[in-house]
């Protein structure tokens, strides 16, 4: 949450651009690819299994193992690794680790000492159950991350917004997913906009408490805009056949590709299940 | 404050889908029957506004940035119940989209910070500004105080959903399965950074966001909410 920058520079480069460039690009998604080929209603379902199924793992072998398909299903669908990789480990795996660190330690996991050193006169004694405990939690994070993110780059927002419907999500909630995705690219370019215009005119170097009513000033702005925004839009919804009752075409249909990689994550369920409670932790 | 996938065990998160299924379905009801027809893009523009709000670096001092959350904020501007679909709708596109929160942790991101958070601080807030005046300085300290006692008692609840994993999810030899520290250290780091730091860059964000339109939009705080 903290970062030594500017703060206008730093919303410029950061986030914004990240958004623009790599999100809303949809790059990924429109690739031919495995997972791009598969019925969006199958694979939300399906990786909705394998999350669970992360998440029910106990063993840190059998969740490399869903790494390492995870990996494999990436590379299937045309993802390059290395972007995959910098995707998924940045930001919550990373900030994971360092948050598992402390429990490696006899302070926090008491055990079988697996090392010794001493810091300032202070004993610190690493665990085997500790490094378990750490290496489990860590990989847990990294494996169901990298599903949901290979989730989000193989399938089009817009695609994947709807099939929420198949979860018989109330239609207030499909309608304001589907309208806010948009209205989002549209307030980040407000947001770049108007930062560019702020860096323009006062420069980078801006006092902290300045700088939070410009912080402050940019939310009630964007606000009150977007406000005045919605009157022309129910109009233009009003022109465009809209009666208060939304509805949304389904366009979506299973073939035997789907099928068969249901059948896949069927098995892998099952031997999963069997390996589970089979293994005594 | 987002709960990643792996934190919380799955009985953690599937408690807290069902935790959320009545208030979901009550705030869908109650939205739809005060929600004019000219409203409905107010809703989505409010959640995609709850969305943005993350993503302003807000400086702080010591030459860092930090961020808001916003959800009091949402709740002064659109109400309660309204608030609640419109972060609600925030965190399934950050999950499902932008794998900031977990999928499997949508139930409880949406407790601590669609539920509790506009709730604890819209109350607080319309107890702290009773009666007051739509230009008074009332409203907006109001707002500051609301939005930094919302974000803390939300912060305290991830704190406690945190601490109780390793007893709720442990191996036969009592090692954690998921988040690896219990009530003492989880409760005391969420609680304290937020009281500290995050807090505050809340509450100012808040007080000086209502300010702002107080000042120069008043008709907002006089029109209602959904």
């Amino acid at each position: 949450m903290f970062k030594k920058n500017n703060f206008i520079e730093h919303s410029i480069q950061g986030v914004l651009s990240f958004l623009k460039d790599s999100i809303f690009s949809e790059e990924v998604a429109l690739k031919k690819g495995l997972l791009q080929s598969l019925d969006p209603r199958i694979k939300v379902l399906t990786f909705l299994v394998l999350l669970l199924q992360v998440l029910w793992l106990k063993d840190v072998r059998i969740l490399m193992v869903f790494y390492g398909f995870c990996l494999a299903l990436s590379c299937l669908s045309g993802v390059r690794l290395w972007f995959f990789l910098k995707r998924t480990w940045i930001f919550i795996p990373l900030f994971s680790l360092f948050v598992a660190i402390p429990a490696i330690f006899s302070f926090f996991t008491p055990g079988d000492a697996y090392a010794t050193f001493h810091v300032g006169g202070i004993k610190f004694v690493i665990t085997s159950q500790g490094l378990a405990v750490a290496l489990l939690f860590v990989g847990r994070v990294l494996t169901c991350v990298s599903f949901a993110v290979l989730l989000s780059l193989t399938t089009r927002h817009f695609e994947l917004l709807k099939v929420l419907r198949i979860f018989k999500v109330p239609q207030i909630f499909v309608m304001t997913l589907g309208m806010c995705y948009r209205y989002i690219y549209l307030f980040v370019e407000i947001i770049e906009h108007t930062y560019l215009a702020i860096k323009s005119r006062v420069g980078v170097s801006v006092h902290t408490q300045k700088g939070q009513r410009i912080v402050a000033w940019n939310i009630a702005n964007l606000w009150t805009r977007s406000y005045q925004l919605n009157e022309d839009i129910y109009r233009a919804m009003l022109s465009r056949g809209f009666t208060g009752e939304p509805f949304v075409l389904n366009e979506f249909k299973i073939k035997t590709k789907d099928w068969l990689w249901v059948s896949w994550v069927v098995m892998v369920t099952f031997l999963f299940i069997f390996l589970n409670a089979h293994i005594k932790i | 404050m987002h709960i990643p996938d792996g934190y919380l065990g799955p009985t953690t998160c599937g408690f807290f889908y069902v935790a959320m299924l009545p208030i979901w379905t009550l705030a869908s009801r109650i939205v739809k029957k005060n929600l004019k027809a000219k409203q409905v893009p107010l809703l989505a523009i409010g959640a995609a506004f709850s969305f943005v709000i993350m993503m302003f670096n807000v400086p702080i001092p010591g030459g860092t940035t930090g961020h808001a959350v916003g959800g009091v904020l949402v709740a002064i501007l659109l109400g309660p119940w309204a608030s609640c679909i419109a972060i609600t709708v925030a965190l399934v596109i950050q999950a499902l989209l932008f794998g900031d929160g977990g999928i499997t942790a949508v139930g409880a991101n949406c407790f601590n910070m669609a539920f509790v958070l506009p709730f604890a601080g819209y109350y607080l807030y319309k107890g702290l500004s009773y009666r007051a005046a739509v230009d008074s300085s009332r409203r907006f300290i109001a707002a500051g105080v609301a939005g930094y006692f919302g974000l803390n008692i939300a912060a305290l609840l991830a704190g406690v959903e945190f601490g109780l994993q390793p007893m709720l999810h442990h191996t036969t030899s009592g090692q954690a399965l998921y988040c690896p520290y219990g009530l003492n250290v989880a409760v005391l780091t969420m609680v304290g950074e937020h009281v500290l730091v995050f807090g505050w860059v809340e509450a100012v964000v808040t007080a000086l966001v209502v300010k702002y339109l107080q000042k120069h939009f008043s008709e907002i705080f006089e029109e209602g909410e959904m």
